[in-house]
């Protein structure tokens, strides 16, 4: 169960989709952004959206997600150092809100090929099928298990995650073999019923 | 020598250099931690391959254009196709946890009154709600309160469809509200859920507080005098709630009941804890000066709703005050309530008029 404001209230109420952005008036104006913004938005802006991207399984999404992210951000006075942490755990919160109100685009999902920085992976063969199963299982897994799990296979270290998670070094290891576990059981279990 | 953790096994895969030397060691001369290493590198690889997604071909430039201009204007074209198809995964997120999200509500909001140390005492029920105003920005930058704090869940509500209206009576002990006429373009019998009490309790800590400030580039306000490790226990449910399906199968119309939330505490007088709440560096200032005029008398739930998209105006259903919300593009509206300590919700891909009318003709 989310414990989160922004989750619970477009849960009870017919609000727009946060990802929908045809309707959205955002009511901010340029002088409210922080002036580090363009370089750290330059610097991030792909990181960010893979994070949300491993989430959703949409480009698309994910930019509309990290776009969110950085504009709030940009009205924050988060130290530019922490930044990273920051707009990757934004963004992945912000992407499993999504998939758990299950107001997620699914016909958009794509089954893109994966980047190209995570070569030793492409050799492992997943079907469609999988990626959506391990995607909907993703969002019932303990929120800073999803979370950690999202960061490390976005490219962020074990020291990153564990400061931007609050967790031990010593514990992100595990905090993520959890997850990898139970994703694995998640698919043996459909396997096996098939 | 002990067997390395799980843990240690999956850094070794990804940082090797971040493992001790002896659990290396271990590990090269251990057949029982080499194969556990083999499993641990199978899981992340087809994790890893599960959730790569491509974004090679993303244009920052672009995406920066669009921030600083697109996303910062004050009025957007008319929606595409997809608006169509939006409005049912809403719904089916709606109906999973209504018992659920009305809690959550609860535990950042709820609440004012006064609490004997040691005891938990009811300091808040739900008499009314009103919908309080944000900027989606504000939605999105709203904190999570587990950063201040130990959110424990305490009751799942365990949303489940039963069959009928008297198994849904049965399984929640509430009236379930009847629906005399439907609107023009529902029809048939609906589906009924239930879920039962979901219920959670949020213990403050003045570090983890302060770790969260820290992140967010501030400091933490000196807490209140035994404030620290104060808590705040939320129920709310059981609720039901009917769904009617359109032709095309979108969810057309809802409705929901749901026992209204209640909170208790223990420790500081519970007024301490909402102010302090309220003055933590993340939440915007607007928004906590305007909620902190709410639940004066431990009695309003406010609801949270992004202004920029939904407009919400006071009515009333059989003598009680109402709150209407509907979308602007008047897509999607909704009327909520709360009586005899029961929320009731009525929303659909209709009207405020016509949500209206089915609330007031509820049997």
């Amino acid at each position: 169960m989310g414990m989160d404001p922004v989750r619970a209230t477009t849960a009870v109420l017919p609000a727009p989709e946060a990802a929908r952005r045809d309707e959205r008036q955002v009511v901010v104006s340029r002088a409210d952004l922080r002036a580090d913004l363009d370089s750290i938005f330059r610097r991030d802006y792909r990181q960010v959206v893979g994070v949300a991207a491993r989430v959703l399984g949409s480009a698309d999404q994910a930019e509309d997600v990290a776009q969110d992210a950085f504009l709030a951000f940009g009205r924050t006075a988060v130290p530019a150092e922490q930044a990273t942490g920051w707009l990757c755990v934004a963004a992945a919160h912000t992407a499993l809100n999504l998939l758990r109100s299950g107001r997620r685009r699914a016909a958009r999902e794509e089954t893109g090929a994966p980047p190209p920085t995570v070569a030793d992976v492409a050799e492992v063969v997943v079907t469609r099928e999988e990626r959506s199963r391990v995607r909907a299982a993703l969002g019932t897994l303990p929120r800073t298990q999803a979370v950690a799990l999202v960061l490390r296979h976005s490219g962020l270290s074990y020291a990153d995650v564990a400061a931007a998670l609050e967790l031990s070094p010593g514990s992100v290891g595990t905090t993520v073999r959890r997850a990898e576990s139970a994703l694995r059981k998640e698919l043996n279990r459909h396997a096996s019923s098939d | 020598m002990r067997h390395p953790t799980e843990g240690v096994l999956r850094r070794l895969l990804d940082e090797p250099a971040g493992v001790a030397d002896a659990d290396r060691q271990h590990v090269a001369d251990c057949p029982h931690c080499l194969d556990a290493l083999v499993a641990t590198r199978s899981d992340a690889d087809l994790v890893g391959a599960a959730l790569a997604t491509g974004t090679a071909d993303l244009d920052v430039d672009a995406a920066w254009q669009r921030l600083t201009t697109s996303r910062l204007t004050t009025s957007r074209p008319a929606a595409g196709p997809e608006r169509v198809a939006v409005p049912s995964r809403r719904w089916r997120g709606q109906l999973r946890r209504p018992a659920a999200a009305a809690l959550a509500v609860g535990v950042v909001l709820a609440g004012a009154g006064t609490a004997a140390a040691n005891d938990w005492l009811q300091i808040f029920h739900t008499e009314r709600i009103t919908a309080v105003p944000l900027k989606t920005a504000d939605l999105v930058s709203l904190p999570d309160l587990s950063a201040y704090g130990t959110v424990t869940v305490t009751a799942q509500p365990d949303v489940h469809e039963v069959a009928d209206a008297a198994a849904a009576g049965a399984a929640t002990g509430l009236p379930v509200p009847e629906v005399v006429r439907l609107p023009r373009g529902v029809s048939g019998d609906p589906a009924y859920q239930v879920g039962g009490k979901a219920g959670a309790t949020f213990t403050f800590s003045a570090r983890k507080a302060a770790a969260a400030a820290a992140a967010a580039g501030a400091s933490l306000p000196a807490p209140p005098a035994g404030l620290d490790g104060s808590s705040v226990r939320l129920a709310a449910g059981p609720g039901v709630a009917e769904v009617w399906k359109s032709g095309t199968g979108v969810p057309a119309l809802v409705v929901g009941r749901v026992v209204a939330p209640t909170a208790f505490s223990s420790g500081v007088p519970f007024t301490v804890l909402r102010d302090y709440l309220l003055t933590l560096p993340g939440l915007p200032a607007p928004v906590a000066e305007q909620l902190r005029t709410f639940a004066g008398d431990g009695s309003t739930l406010p609801l949270p709703v992004p202004a920029d998209r939904v407009t919400t105006r006071q009515d009333s259903v059989n003598g009680m005050p109402a709150t209407v919300l509907q979308t602007r593009d008047r897509t999607l509206a909704a009327v909520t309530w709360v009586q005899d300590g029961k929320v009731t919700v009525v929303a659909g891909s209709l009207g405020a008029d016509e949500v209206l009318m089915i609330a007031r003709g509820l049997q």
